[in-house]
């Protein structure tokens, strides 16, 4: 087994079996749906036009390439595009390191090349991004190829492994053809691929949005930038943004809805399931400033006469975000607030403790209140969560303190 | 009262994206720029101003095709040539772009210092705090920000269009000379000839390219946006193009009629026209001068750096940290340090300096115009933005005369 590079295959002599030059690599290519590393072909360009070469007829594949068959077995090669060329996908063009959780540019690709019985399986290992694969294509014939090698070797070598590489491609039927589907981005935190998304192209941004899990893309949303947010959404169909504006929190959705110009918000509430547009909608109504602007309306709320058996089953089917059981509020016929329950108190009490004997009373904000008295309340009383409630003293909404603390950063 | 809600949202459009058109335009008008007009003005009067017209239009054109590229595909230039023309190309075209902004980042300081020798205060004060000044101000910025810093200093080119008026010109003779066919006599001589092929080959510099798309993908300006874009565009460069019809008419009405052919450079300029024009006319000249060097020597650095990492896939942007991106910090760092020192160091060969960053300049302009326009016309990359016939055929013949005449001003600069 021997590593080559991209970069020395490209350009490399082609040998046939009888021993004599007939071409020139031009391109590599690789089928992911019939397998995610191996090399199907090499296309080599002929004075007979351009031919493909399989593994299966190389005896040698480095800075010359050895053919066993004979050229005229070679057959013609016809564009497709439902493989990886290699040169033009990969080479000089930006992935995703999903291990190192950055965009990067492509410098060089390595394969292995194993010897089976008398031919070569190529696969692909990793892909150089370092300084390494940039100098030797910068010296490539230039530099003395043994030369070249012994200077290469005392660089270290900066590269991602091929299963930690995730490809960007914004034409969706070209990415089901290739099985590019961003698994590897997906399982990242959604706050590191917030800012993956940031250091991409508008195009590819869409891509990576249109092809994630909705929950996944719905947090990785909420962690962007406003202006981000926007110009995402506008690239996506009405439906995909309704699914993942679902998922969001609803202050959150109602804060991006609210950005977007009107005729499109409206169809993309038009899209939403009743329950959750009808949460946006409301919010929506509130000023993006004030109290009720920044709150979200899924919160964990039990009757007066709830035992913390009866908060602990709340919590187990609670859906909304983990800042907001922070606190346990308590409220009576009508949504009115009584008390507030936090939530270690109840993991440290019995079962059977009454919440009334663990309450305290809620520190509360009015819908209208403005943003900046809602951080100083959070301040002064050190909150985690702060209650919304309205001019009848019903529970309207919560707010947390992530909320806050990405509103601070925003204003200053 | 509808057509005032229509030019509102009109308005309102268009000033959402303003910015990266206008400033590269204005910048354009650097310490390089100011001086070449100045002598332009002071050396043949009035007979130069025919020149601005046919300038604007080629700066819109080229400035035109980098704003479309930023937005169409939200990638910077250098990134582009990248991923189309491979490693190799753009290693060479970045070397030579560090060389090339690497003069102009000195001749930034070098306006810097003359801006205020001429009232007495020492190169040895001014120019260390500038660079410091400037090397703090990306550092510490973010796009938003910076370019409201920015957007103020293009205000102050404001400057020249008051010392022109100070200036007491012949209004009349000036917009004639303006609108009316040169002259063929004066072809002949080969002073002038060489001062056209000076004014042109100032105006479009290859680092204006990438700063403008690298500003407009920045920005996070889209295609549904460029039509405000383009507009951007058009009001910067015709701005500009209105200062430095100013500074030729200062010059021309004070120095040319005084019989001061002799003027080497903006900070002379300036000088010179303390006793013609007044103390206030000079005062505005060298402010003006040192608003444009500061202002340049701001963007030539962190736009190099930007083209630089990007292009060769280093770790770039203000964002991230020293450590996180230290080939960015040090280039330019580097560029600032070196470039301000080559102005301190006694007897550093400045002129020399220049006139090779001239050159590469000379070298560098033809690949970046031809990457340009082969790139525009890639519809897989551009997709319905692509250039139409007509304006293939206005951008080839554009792109054509400026290459002439920018390789013409580098052969000329390099046999002195």
């Amino acid at each position: 087994m021997s590593i080559v590079a991209l970069s020395e295959l490209l350009g490399a002599a082609v040998r046939d079996a009888s021993g004599s030059v007939r071409g020139r690599v031009r391109e590599i290519a690789v089928a992911p749906q019939d397998h995610p590393t191996r090399v199907t072909y090499f296309i080599v360009k002929t004075s007979d036009g351009e031919r493909i070469v399989t593994p299966d007829a190389l005896k040698a594949a480095g800075a010359s390439v050895r053919a066993t068959t004979d050229s005229s077995q070679w057959v013609r090669y016809a564009p497709s595009d439902g493989v990886l060329l290699l040169k033009r996908d990969l080479l000089d063009q930006q992935i995703i390191d999903v291990h190192g959780r950055k965009v990067v540019r492509v410098n060089d690709v390595e394969l292995e090349s194993i010897p089976v019985n008398s031919h070569l399986l190529l696969n692909i290992v990793s892909v150089d991004v370092g300084a390494r694969g940039a100098i030797r294509r910068l010296s490539k014939g230039l530099v003395p190829s043994f030369t070249l090698r012994a200077l290469l070797e005392r660089i270290p070598p900066r590269v991602i492994p091929w299963e930690y590489v995730d490809l960007l491609e914004t034409d969706p039927a070209r990415r089901v053809k290739l099985k590019i589907a961003y698994e590897g981005l997906a399982k990242l935190h959604p706050a590191d691929i917030a800012a993956i998304v940031e250091d991409l192209p508008p195009a590819e941004r869409g891509a990576v949005f249109e092809t994630i899990d909705e929950e996944v893309a719905a947090e990785a949303l909420e962690e962007l930038d406003p202006d981000i947010q926007v110009s995402i959404v506008e690239s996506l169909d009405k439906g995909r943004v309704a699914d993942i504006v679902e998922e969001m929190d609803p202050d959150a959705a109602a804060d991006l809805l609210g950005d977007l110009p009107e005729q499109r918000s409206d169809e993309i509430l038009e899209e939403m399931e009743p329950a959750e547009r009808q949460e946006v909608t409301h919010l929506l109504e509130f000023g993006e400033h004030t109290a009720a602007g920044r709150m979200t309306t899924e919160f964990v709320a039990v009757g007066e006469t709830a035992s913390v058996d009866d908060a602990i089953e709340a919590l187990k089917t609670f859906e909304g975000s983990r800042e907001a059981v922070a606190t346990i509020y308590m409220t009576a016929i009508g949504q009115k607030l009584v008390g507030a329950v936090p939530l270690l108190k109840i993991a440290i009490s019995s079962p059977t403790t009454q919440l009334s004997e663990l309450s305290e009373p809620p520190v509360t904000c009015a819908p209208d209140t403005p943003q900046s008295e809602v951080a100083a309340l959070f301040d002064k009383y050190n909150l985690i969560t702060l209650a919304v409630v309205d001019e009848h003293g019903r529970l309207a909404g919560i707010i947390t303190s992530d909320d806050v603390i990405s509103m601070l950063r925003h204003t200053h | 009262m509808n057509w005032l809600k229509e030019w509102r949202v009109r308005i309102a459009l268009v000033l959402a994206v303003v910015g990266p058109g206008f400033i590269t335009a204005n910048v354009d008008n650097d310490a390089g720029g100011i001086a070449t007009y100045s002598v332009a003005g002071a050396q043949f009067g009035y007979t130069l101003l025919w020149t601005m017209i046919p300038i604007t239009i080629a700066l819109v054109i080229v400035q035109e095709m980098s704003s479309r590229m930023g937005a169409v595909t939200g990638k910077g230039l250098s990134d582009l040539i990248r991923e189309e023309f491979g490693l190799r190309a753009t290693f060479l075209l970045m070397l030579a772009l560090v060389a090339t902004n690497f003069g102009n980042v000195v001749s930034e300081f070098a306006g810097i210092a003359s801006s205020f020798e001429m009232w007495g205060l020492s190169r040895y004060i001014v120019v260390p705090i500038a660079a410091l000044a400037v090397w703090g101000l990306v550092v510490h910025g973010t796009y938003n920000s910076i370019e409201k810093v920015f957007l103020s200093a293009s205000v102050f080119y404001v400057c020249y269009i008051v010392s022109g008026i100070l200036a007491k010109p012949d209004w009349r003779a000036a917009a004639l000379s303006t609108v009316t066919r040169p002259e063929s006599a004066g072809f002949r001589n080969y002073g002038y000839l060489s001062m056209i092929i000076g004014l042109a080959g100032t105006t479009i510099a290859p680092w204006m390219q990438f700063y403008l798309q690298a500003s407009i993908v920045e920005k996070g300006i889209t295609a549904r946006q460029y039509k405000a874009s383009r507009l951007d565009v058009i009001i910067g460069c015709v701005f500009a193009a209105v200062v430095a019809w100013f500074i030729v008419v200062a010059c021309s009405a004070t120095l040319h009629n005084a019989g001061r052919y002799d003027i080497e450079d903006a900070g002379k300029a300036a000088e010179a026209l303390r006793p013609l024009a007044g103390e206030y006319s000079a005062l505005l000249f060298s402010a003006g001068l040192f608003n444009a060097s500061l202002f340049a020597a701001c963007i030539l650095p962190i736009s190099t750096a930007y083209a630089v990492c990007e292009g060769l896939g280093l770790e770039s942007g203000i964002d991230k940290r020293f450590e996180e991106a230290p080939a960015f910090y040090w280039l330019y760092t580097a560029l600032i340090v070196f470039g301000a020192g080559a102005v301190l160091v006694p007897r550093f060969p400045l002129f020399r300096v220049m006139v090779l960053s001239q050159v590469v300049n000379g070298i560098l302009l033809p690949f970046v115009l031809i990457f340009v326009i082969l790139l525009i016309n890639d519809s897989e990359l551009m997709g319905k933005y692509t250039n139409s016939k007509w304006y293939n055929v206005v951008s080839w013949f554009t792109v054509a005369v400026m290459i002439v005449l920018t390789i013409a001003l580098a052969i000329a600069q390099a046999r002195g």
